[in-house]
């Protein structure tokens, strides 16, 4: 066990608070987990050098720290500073059919509901979920009132200052018939360290629109999860948009819990200098009908490390179930490295499951053709590598979000260095 | 259906008899005492032995694998016999007149005659009966040609030099459990080396069988294809049919220098247990090829037989320009275990690989295709094709991919497709219609689902492979 380890246990186990005998179950399950080391699977990639040697405090202050702007987006702005969750943030009043609160101030009822749902769609596999369970200093709980439909989206930003540590969790409720779109983005300085997990719960012919933001460079260390539970008749659309730091890993998990369950996952990321980026994506079909179509492309310049681990599992009921991953990669750099397992479990027979995988360059007769138009070589590299990410882009359902998104990857384009 | 399903689970494993034949069988367990042991009866020299033994010390302190998806209970390697062999045998029949004729119905029984006037002409074959080899035939004639051909146990008095420049080079020692332990207690197996620019002049062929009971066996094979020379060879295996599980744990090591070729090719037919799942050879193998400059290696195995099933043939593609590949079709049923592909090292530059593996699952099994790609700094131009194929019949089995691929080098270019389906309702109606019974046409699904890599065996393996895996899917739709 890690140092590191060791100290948030001890610093876990003074937490008294509503979510204790959870707490303690995590903490249960923390004593016989091996900290992993490139033996273990789901980290053979990703060294955890950095958070061994993080030199990252939780802070008391929030420094003022404010999310970034979005034009013509008008969230409903849910604030972590620095692990902690700022009120004066969040809108007085709320649309009807929508309530966000901490935990600790719900009503006993509310509360014990709370404390129910906790925990109970992030799988227990993922050692920083259970560190998150243990550690995590606030949390909120925002749910959707049945049939509601709630046009603005709730942005959920967790902001890090310079050498902070945090731990924030989110716990999302979506009523039958309801809909929501939840942006969760994170914001760091250098030499943070943050954990973020979020749950959603999305009921019978719930429809979830989902965005999570990975934009942080430098020397972060950011682990977080998303993970979706989704009933009879639910949808859910989600994009995932990474840009990697000293080490960035993002656990997803779709369970498909009801059946006609209708998931798409879009992901990319886009990595540079030393940087890293882990996503491990899991679909559990536990139920018939379920569909899921999965995206992900990453391009991976100079020293950077991409990893990825796509994993479908078709459970014995899940008969009719329509999966499909698409995993695309380009190298742009002879130290960059590309790691990618797209995994198929299947115990159900009438089913129609496919992967696919492919790393490779970008296209030398594309940029040839281009240079002939009399586009520069390093234009010209700019201009496809944005197609290639822009293609997903144009599937984002909000415009808003996408004319945002636009100019930083075109940016981010032009500063990766082409050898 | 489900019947009907139970009705061909239920058929017989035709090559499930057991000989009659007196045996010389060390008592069950394993020490330096029994590996010391193993290297007199061979009267191997020294360092053979040093090198057995420090595997074993190695193998002591390894754990054993548990990352694949196979699910088996622990095996006590005390309670096996590390060596077995035919009484007859002890004094090294110098013909197959002197052969003992019990030996030579086994084998004719199982459709390999070893009189060399009864074969089909262009086969050499090696007959390896649990520890030892039986007969090498054709021997006179692959001499002509500089090819050797025998046990490996004889070439380790004979050619001691080849085999001490190449052994373990392929496969390290330590490389991993099974292989570890098959360092430390091999019994025999083949020896092959095909001379600069000789192009093999017929195909050669090893039969594994497992007779004794409670006995493992650990056979090893090394292939060396000198500069520019051409081998096909063929392996084939079956084991009685009992109760209790038995070790098998090989190594395979081949080696083609510049411009060689080796074509290896497996059918494997080892006892997979009854209906549930009770007895059947745990088939744990470690084969891989190492290939220099403009040299090619390519894999073909068919998979039928074994209870659980370990097995990842590889390539590592060292020379520029050299060439890999694997093809495979895995069949499971009943509870049948399988975990296997293959892996690609591409370190050369413009090194390519192709991969195609056909999974087919039926009744309660479980089939897996687990692949390694890797393409390293150096690996200039390289190029990888990888697809895998699943097909399902029956809602209680399953079918599995593990793709792993590294990419370090931007000018590769990796490809990799898996799809899962099953028999088709349509297809099962097409065929129906025109007057084929349920059961040829599944088969004639299968087959055509298999084609591309029942094509790559050589014709007499070709035949052998359709036919087992008709007969393995005899009656299992309705």
């Amino acid at each position: 066990m890690s140092e590191w380890l060791e100290s948030a246990i001890t610093r876990a186990q003074g937490i008294n608070d509503w979510l204790t005998p959870k707490r303690a179950h995590a903490l249960d399950l923390l004593a016989n987990t091996k900290w992993p080391t490139r033996k273990t699977e789901a980290w053979r990639y990703t060294p955890l050098r950095p958070v061994e040697r993080t030199q990252a405090k939780v802070m008391s202050d929030k420094f003022n720290l404010l999310p970034v702007a979005i034009t013509d987006l008008s969230a409903i702005e849910v604030v972590f500073a620095n692990g902690q969750f700022d009120q004066a943030q969040l809108a007085q009043t709320l649309p009807e059919g929508l309530s966000i609160a901490l935990g600790g101030d719900l009503n006993s009822a509310q509360q014990a509901d709370a404390l129910n749902a906790f925990s109970t769609i992030k799988p227990e596999r993922h050692i920083f979920g259970l560190i998150n369970d243990a550690l995590a200093q606030d949390v909120v709980v925002v749910s959707v009132a049945e049939g509601v439909e709630i046009a603005q989206p709730v942005r959920i930003s967790t902001l890090l200052s310079q050498g902070s540590e945090s731990h924030t969790r989110v716990q999302v409720v979506l009523g039958a018939g309801s809909k929501l779109t939840v942006i969760e983005d994170v914001q760091a300085q250098g030499d943070s360290l943050n954990t973020a997990f979020v749950e959603y719960d999305i009921a019978a012919k719930a429809h979830l629109e989902h965005y999570r933001f990975a934009l942080q460079t430098g020397s972060n260390v950011a682990i977080g999860g998303s993970h979706f539970n989704l009933h009879d008749h639910a949808k859910m659309h989600s994009t995932i948009i990474g840009f990697g730091s000293e080490l960035s890993r993002l656990d997803t998990d779709i369970i498909h819990a009801g059946e006609f369950a209708d998931a798409k996952l879009n992901a990319m990321y886009l990595l540079d200098g030393k940087e890293l980026f882990d996503l491990h994506a899991t679909v559990e079909h536990a139920m018939p009908n379920g569909k899921t179509e999965e995206n992900v492309r990453c391009i991976v310049a100079d020293r950077a490390r991409a990893i990825f681990n796509g994993r479908i599992h078709i459970h014995r009921d899940a008969q009719k179930t329509l999966a499909e991953l698409n995993n695309r990669n380009l190298l742009l750099s002879d130290k960059a490295e590309i790691n990618t397992k797209p995994e198929l479990e299947i115990y159900a027979d009438d089913v129609k499951c496919a992967h696919g995988a492919t790393v490779a360059q970008i296209d030398k007769q594309a940029l040839y053709y281009l240079q002939t138009r009399g586009v520069s070589r390093s234009k010209a590299q700019v201009m496809l590598n944005f197609g290639f990410i822009n293609e997903l882009i144009d599937l984002m359902p909000n415009a808003a979000l996408a004319e945002w998104v636009r100019p930083i990857i075109r940016e981010r384009f032009a500063q990766m260095e082409v050898k | 259906m489900t019947e009907q399903i139970d009705k061909a689970l239920a058929r017989e494993y035709e090559a499930g008899f057991v000989s009659d034949v007196e045996s010389e069988t060390f008592e069950p367990g394993l020490d330096e005492n029994v590996i010391r042991r193993i290297s007199e009866m061979k009267g191997e020299p020294e360092w053979m032995l040093e090198w057995r033994l420090s595997a074993f010390r190695e193998w002591l302190e390894m754990e054993e694998p548990e990352w694949a998806l196979v699910d088996y209970p622990k095996i006590d390697f005390q309670s096996i016999s590390y060596y077995s062999a035919p009484k007859s045998m002890k004094d090294k029949p110098k013909s197959l007149d002197e052969v003992d004729p019990e030996l030579l119905r086994t084998y004719e029984k199982l459709g390999i005659p070893l009189i060399e006037q009864q074969m089909l002409a262009g086969i050499a074959v090696d007959a390896v009966f649990d520890s030892v080899s039986v007969v090498t035939t054709f021997r006179e004639k692959l001499e002509e040609a500089g090819v050797i051909f025998c046990p490996i146990s004889e070439a380790l008095h004979k050619y001691p030099d080849l085999v001490k420049k190449y052994i373990g080079s392929v496969v390290p020692k330590k490389d991993n459990y099974y292989a570890a332990l098959n360092c430390a207690v091999f019994t025999d197996g083949s020896f092959v080396y095909i001379p600069k620019g000789t192009r093999c002049p017929m195909e050669l062929s090893t039969y594994f069988r497992i007779n004794e009971q409670n006995t493992g066996q650990f056979e090893r094979t090394l292939i060396i294809a000198d500069e520019g020379s051409h081998v096909s060879y063929l392996e084939g295996c079956t084991a009685p049919q009992r109760d209790e599980n038995q070790l098998h744990a090989a190594v395979v090591e081949l080696v083609a220098m510049d411009n060689a070729e080796i074509k290896y090719s497996t059918v494997q037919n080892w006892y997979p247990g009854d209906e549930n799942g009770k007895g059947g050879i745990y088939n744990f193998v470690t084969k891989r090829g190492i290939c220099h400059t403009n040299a090619k290696i390519s894999w073909t195995q068919v998979e039928t037989g074994s209870s659980v099933t370990w097995k990842y043939p590889s390539c590592i593609l060292k020379g520029d320009n050299s060439v890999g590949e694997f093809y495979s079709v895995a069949l499971t049923r009943g509870r049948q275990q399988a975990d296997t592909g293959t892996k690609m090292i591409h370190i050369g530059k413009n090194t390519k690989s192709t991969i195609i593996s056909k999974g087919i699952s039926a009744g309660r099994s479980n089939n897996s295709y687990r692949g390694l790609v890797r393409m390293n700094p150096g690996a200039e131009g390289a190029r990888n094709f990888t697809q895998c194929d699943s097909l399902l019949i029956g809602d209680q089995c399953g079918a599995h991919t593990f793709p792993y691929v590294e990419s370090r080098n931007p000018s590769a270019i990796i490809e990799h497709e898996a799809t899962t389906s099953k028999v088709s309702d349509e297809q099962m109606f097409l065929c129906r219609q025109r007057g084929l019974d349920p059961e040829k046409a599944v088969s004639m699904i299968v087959n055509g689902f298999c084609k591309e890599v029942f094509k790559e065996l050589p014709m007499e393996f070709a035949v052998e492979a359709g036919k087992l895996l008709e007969i393995s899917l005899e009656g299992s739709v309705g």
